[in-house]
């Protein structure tokens, strides 16, 4: 095998030789809004210009910044150019960014409050305030070459842990740097390190690891971004991973919808294995490994460690009890550790930088004690009424407020902020009185939310918040499994309750009995999608509880959202005649001549809302 | 048996000591406390599913609620079953299942015990019918540990979740074993057709879904049945030194690893479910090798199918010296393919190779092969010289007590040798055990009527391995009753193997554990749910003893059946040679000294030899007379015309055929 150093300096060498490079943001985001074709274009003109022995373009992972994809990239002075369109865009960056020397100023951010455009990422703050480890490479490397991965410091500490480490030394470094599994549970992963490795030492068996990347919560894309952006990155970690609990075979569960993230990590594994970093005899030394992908059909639950396993055998993904756990008999029986795609991939920079450094990062102490507090960065997925759509990585212990408003850039169209929903779809609905609480752990499971998978989901004052309830109860109900019966008989019971509430048919003792069974739901289901199915109704119960009185005893919705509960109406004074509203409206509902007033006949209104989007004189009002 | 480390647990404020890996529901039921169930059933694992049996537990300082029917206590923890958290969520539970199925009398009987009598959960979901599935998947649970099958499993997710068989048809598969419907708590699965139509249906299924119970919990920590079958007493033993090896001088050898159970399931056994010889039998004792690629022979090259091995033709290989698994897959495939016996074939080979090993015969009278023990090629060719009708396996093919003959006749070989190491009885190879210290097994063998194999009296599992056969007094009777009994089997066509493999937990603590009474009873109540006649011991006994004494007069007419018949080759009471002897030398000079009461100082190896020949000989002689007045023989072996008239079998020609032989 090549040495790694040697190549680092080749591929260096190569890029630095460029003038300079295009980094063309090729995540999922950024592809669907047309990506592809900038990178593509780009190339056409530069070699139509003869330029491509000076400039080179590379197609990465998800930026990050997805709400302004696509996304170039000029390094290496950074220049951060969004929105850009393949037609005219691209030649206006070669002409006058690359060959005269001046910055396209209208294709550079803008803040939209106060206007100001910014030249380069650093000066965004959507990306100064972000810390990234997990994303290290984001943005940075082309994914699909092995090279670029080694050229920044890949693969190196695997090596030295190959060279000089230990099993137990390196156990002992995870478990001091007191990273939490990033998946959801928060258990720290050098403990379920040392477990799996005792386990097998103890039956002599030869223990898996696994890579959860089944990340089924809606709106959450950060495992998929990380295996886009840097696949490399979750295989280094797997490989610290099996040599120290003595694994020699390695699994990722990785979802059918992912198909770019699939066939990135494919080739990244094909890649490594050419170069002899997967397979025997790794840096001819004693330790053999290598990992297949295992692909999952979507089911929400098979994010659950033993009914992913369960998946992984060719069953049905259904969960069992964890009185026994994975690490005990896990896959095939095996003593099997599993940790998420994001905590796979901090472990390379944790062995590199060392635990001090990791635990350094974020709340609480951890080095005594890895539960006493959570250490490191957490990845975000930023959606919902925000500005800043996107993927971020901040240390652990900001503040929900530093996260919406300044990385995310507050809620558009002026509107006010009302919840934040944290934890994928079982999390729960955090309000503005906790928008200074740190964000890391204990807090979010204090607040009656908890970390998930790190989805977070932002809502203005136009969202019911019964109705969130109502959605994540649904999509829960729809993805249970059914095997237990709190589960299985309790969800269904719990959604009819909030569609009647949502339908105006909310009685007295409604909210008692949504509190009771979501209790009993929570603490006796078999796993944690049950486990956690609670969540959405008790913290939207306990945070605005006088919304669930708005709608039984009101029968009123505050939001505006729920239909049973709205009236449309047109405000004379304001209305100006422009038909707008009436051109636009599905069923014929609203009548109105030109320049007159108009009005809606609430018998043939559907409640869907177009009139009051697009009125440009807030005539439309919602009751 | 192992016993599990104790573990200390307080159960509602009483402290207990129960075994470490209990389930906690198991131990708090022990304790009398009624915990409400819908999912758990006694024979089947456990679930956790419907979560009624939550209990508040603390470990380690931390409270937390779990199910105690799947939670196996594994360190010590304090347990409340009741406790208002418990309580409180068990009802709502029973709401639950309530509005659901209000009218399944297993729910209602639950929601009563939680005291709940109306349900809040009433709505589009449920559904009226009192014998409405409750999903708590005895069905799915039993088809696979009963029956070992994958036709019952949950479809569908979440409220939909219901039991159906692959893609909604009936399956092919099922072999109506019923015990999805056994199991089933509400009548929701029925039973359309009893074949056969049977007496007592209910009375057969009752004993029969015991068996399968028995099967599915208590083979895999007994014989392993359904895991190797009958292969797995190939390690027994040899741990008893019962094992035959090279024609049966030795009872272990230490390459028997390559031939036991742990190497047959790692590297041979492809296909483990249930043969289907009986419909609904769940004992799965026949394995298979599939895609077996053979070496030798008309089909040398192919990927063939072995039907085995079983204990007998593994151990075949062992007494012919071979502890080769690829052989004896070979030799089995053969034997099976040729019709030839894999017992009298290797028995015979055995005999043939110690004769060659001992200059009895030579490469001469061999063709050429180098019959020594281990030399499996040679063993292959001769299988199919036998097969061709060539060579010298038209000889070997004909047994050991034509050998015996040919070879003392024509080549003056030493007949008493031959008849000391000639493993026959009545012209048939004895099948593969080593039957020195058993002398309740040398009779069983000797004594048996169509000659000597395992078939008619296996004792040597309860007289060397449980010891259940201490007394001259129990191995007399046990040649009584055991051949009787085993007869039996013959009469109805039942198979014996779920008679005495797999015991019930508390066998032992019968009053004849030897007889496993309990599944002796199952039989008698087969026999009745299926006929409607009622069975006990001394009924089954009459039955069979008609039928033995009617083939033991039989045998007389065939001139067998006399005392001179029953007599076994020293080899099987004992070492005929001295390396034998001085193999275990320590254990024949402590019987000598503290049984025989002659001490074996200074005495030479054929002096002891001797001695000890004759002291069991005798013993044996004894056995025979003892066991022949329980019979209700004489002392030739004959029946008694008395006997025959207590049977009612004193027909005129069968009692001219006794006085007739009468010795």
């Amino acid at each position: 095998m090549q040495d790694l150093e040697t190549i680092s300096r080749e591929v260096n060498r190569d890029l630095r030789a460029y003038k300079a490079t295009l980094m063309v943001c090729t995540g999922t985001g950024c592809i669907s809004a047309g990506a592809f074709n900038v990178r593509d274009a780009l190339n056409r003109i530069l070699k139509e210009k003869s330029l491509e022995s000076d400039y080179l373009v590379i197609g990465t992972g998800c930026n990050g910044f997805c709400a302004v994809g696509p996304i170039v990239v000029v390094q290496p002075e950074g220049i951060f150019y969004q929105k850009v369109k393949a037609k005219g865009d691209v030649e206006e960056i070669v002409e006058k960014h690359l060959q005269k020397g001046s910055v396209v100023e209208r294709l550079l951010y803008r803040d939209p409050a106060t206007g100001q455009r910014f030249q380069t990422m650093a000066d965004i703050g959507f990306f100064s305030k972000q810390r990234p480890i997990a994303l290290r490479n984001k943005g940075i490397i082309d994914p699909e070459n092995i090279e670029h991965y080694i050229g920044r410091g890949g693969y190196r500490a695997i090596r030295g842990i190959l060279e000089s480490g230990s099993p137990d030394e390196v156990i002992e470094s995870v478990i001091k740097s007191g990273i939490r599994g990033r998946g959801g549970g928060g258990f720290p992963a050098g403990i379920k390190w040392r477990s799996a490795r005792e386990a097998a030492l103890q039956r002599r068996e030869i223990p898996y690891v696994v890579c959860n990347a089944d990340e089924g919560d809606p709106g959450a894309f950060m495992d998929r971004s990380i295996i886009e952006a840097d696949p490399h990155s979750v295989i280094e970690g797997m490989m610290i991973g099996a040599f120290s609990v003595g694994a020699n075979e390695g699994f990722v569960y990785v979802r059918k919808e992912y198909p770019l993230a699939m066939a990135r990590l494919g080739k990244a594994i094909r890649q490594a294995r050419e170069r002899g970093l997967l397979g025997k005899n790794i840096f001819e030394t004693e330790f053999s490994f290598d990992i297949h992908i295992h692909r999952g059909a979507g089911a929400f639950v098979c994010g659950e460690s033993t009914a992913l396993m369960a998946s992984m055998s060719g069953k049905a993904g259904e969960p069992r009890a964890k009185y026994v756990h994975n690490v005990e008999y896990g896959y095939r029986d095996k003593p099997t550790v599993l940790n998420n795609v994001e905590t796979w991939a901090n472990i390379p920079v944790i062995i590199e930088k060392g635990s001090d450094w990791f635990a350094s990062i974020g709340t609480g102490n951890v080095r005594e004690n890895p539960w006493g507090g959570s250490s490191g960065t957490k990845v975000f997925s930023l959606v919902g009424a925000i500005n800043n759509t996107g993927l971020v990585e901040v240390p652990m212990g900001v503040t929900l407020r530093e996260i919406i408003y300044e990385i995310g850039g507050g809620i558009p169209g002026g509107r006010r902020f009302k919840a934040v929903q944290t934890g994928g779809p079982s999390g729960g609905c955090i309000p503005v009185e906790k928008l200074d609480m740190p964000v890391d752990f204990d807090s979010l499971t204090e607040a009656g939310s908890m970390m998930g998978s790190g989805g977070m989901i932002v809502m203005d004052d136009r969202t019911c918040m019964v109705d969130v309830a109502k959605y994540f109860t649904g999509f829960l109900m729809d993805e249970s499994c059914g095997k237990c019966t709190p589960c299985r008989e309790g969800l269904p019971a719990l959604y009819e309750t909030l569609d009647r509430i949502c339908n105006g048919q909310g009685k007295e003792g409604d909210i008692e009995f949504l509190e009771e069974v979501s209790e009993t739901v929570s603490a006796t289901s078999l796993c944690q999608l049950g486990g956690t199915a609670g969540n959405p109704i008790l913290s939207t119960i306990r945070y605005f509880r006088d919304e669930y009185h708005a709608h039984i005893r009101d029968k009123r919705c505050p939001a505006g959202h729920c239909k049973a509960l709205i009236t449309y109406s047109i405000n004379h004074e304001k209305c100006t005649g422009c038909t707008l509203c009436a051109l636009k409206c599905p069923s014929g509902a609203i009548t109105g001549e030109k320049k007159q007033t108009h009005r809606i006949d609430p018998l043939k209104c559907i409640k869907c809302g177009i009139c009051f989007e697009v009125c440009n004189f807030d005539a439309v009002e919602v009751k | 048996m192992i016993m599990a480390d104790k573990i200390s647990i307080v159960i509602n404020g009483k402290p207990r000591e129960i075994p470490e890996g209990t389930f906690l529901l198991d131990a708090v039921r022990k304790e009398g406390i009624t915990v409400p169930t819908l999912c758990h059933h006694k024979d089947l694992m456990p679930s956790g599913t419907c979560r009624l049996c939550i209990c508040e537990i603390e470990v380690r300082g931390k409270k937390k609620l779990v199910t105690a029917c799947n939670y196996p206590v594994r360190e010590p923890l304090e347990v409340w079953t009741d406790s208002e958290t418990v309580t409180r969520h068990r009802r709502i539970l029973a709401e639950m299942y309530l509005g659901r199925w209000p009218n399944v009398r297993a729910v209602r009987e639950i929601a009563g015990l939680c005291g709940v009598s109306e349900s809040r959960f009433k709505g589009r979901y449920t559904e009226e019918d009192p014998q409405s599935c409750i999903l708590c998947g005895h069905c799915v649970r039993a088809c696979r540990e009963f029956a070992l099958e994958r036709i019952l499993d949950f479809a569908g997710r979440g409220i939909h979740r219901h039991i159906a068989m692959p893609f909604n048809e009936v399956d092919p598969h099922c072999i109506g074993c019923t015990s999805c419907a056994y199991v089933c708590p509400t009548g929701a699965i029925q039973i359309v057709d009893d074949l056969n139509q049977p007496v007592d249906p209910q009375m057969i299924r009752d004993h029969g879904m015991k068996v399968n119970a028995e099967m599915a919990n208590l083979d895999p920590v007994q014989c392993r049945m359904r895991e190797v079958g009958t292969a797995n007493i190939v390690d027994v033993m040899n741990q008893y030194d019962l094992l035959p090896v090279k024609n049966y001088k030795y009872g272990s050898h230490p390459e028997v690893w390559k031939i036991d159970s742990k190497m047959l399931k790692a590297k041979y056994f492809t296909q483990n479910m249930p043969d289907g010889c009986w419909k609904g039998c769940s004992m799965a004792c026949a394995k298979t090798i599939d895609d077996f690629e053979l070496r030798t022979g008309p089909y040398k090259g192919q990927k063939v199918c072995v039907d085995g091995p079983e204990y007998e033709t593994a151990a075949g290989g062992s007494n012919m010296g071979c502890f080769d698994a690829d052989f004896i897959a070979e030799f089995n495939f053969y034997c099976d393919t040729y019709g030839i016996d894999t017992i009298s074939a290797a028995t015979t080979i055995a005999f043939v190779m110690e004769c060659f090993e001992n200059g009895v015969i030579d490469t001469g009278v061999t063709g050429g092969l180098e019959l020594n023990f281990g030399s499996g090629d040679e063993v292959l060719e001769l299988l199919h010289q036998m097969a061709r009708g060539e060579g010298f396996g038209v000889d070997v093919g004909q047994g050991i007590r034509w050998l015996k003959d040919k070879w003392e006749n024509e080549y003056g070989a030493d007949r008493k040798f031959m008849d000391d190491i000639g493993m026959e009885t009545k012209g048939l190879e004895v099948s593969e055990y080593v039957t020195k210290e058993s002398l309740a097994q040398q009779c069983g063998y000797g004594m048996a009527i169509k000659g000597p194999q395992h078939d008619e009296a296996w004792l040597i599992f309860m007289d060397m391995v449980n010891n259940e056969l201490p007394t001259y007094e129990h191995k007399a009777e046990a040649l009584h009753y055991f051949p009787l009994w085993r007869t039996w089997f013959g009469l109805y066509g039942l198979c014996k193997l779920c008679w005495n493999d797999v015991v019930p937990a508390d066998n032992k603590m019968t009053s004849e554990p030897q007889k496993v009474p309990d599944h002796v009873n199952n039989y008698f109540k087969f026999v009745e749910g299926m006929t409607g006649i009622k069975l006990d011991e001394q009924k089954m006994l009459d039955q069979s003893a008609r039928v033995y004494n009617l083939q033991r007069v039989m045998s007389r007419m065939l001139g067998y059946g006399t005392r001179r018949d029953d007599y076994m080759p020293y080899r099987a009471l004992g070492p005929v040679t001295a390396e034998e002897y001085e193999s275990r030398q320590d254990r024949y000079d402590k019987q000598l000294r503290e049984i025989v009461g002659v001490d074996p100082e200074g005495r030479s190896t054929s002096e002891k030899i001797k001695i000890l020949r004759d002291y069991r000989e005798d013993q044996y002689d004894k056995t025979v007379s003892v066991v022949y007045r329980r019979r209700g023989w004489d002392d030739n072996g004959v029946p008694t015309v008395e006997r025959l008239k207590e049977l009612g079998i004193d027909l005129p020609e069968l009692v001219a055929i006794v006085e007739k032989n009468r010795g």
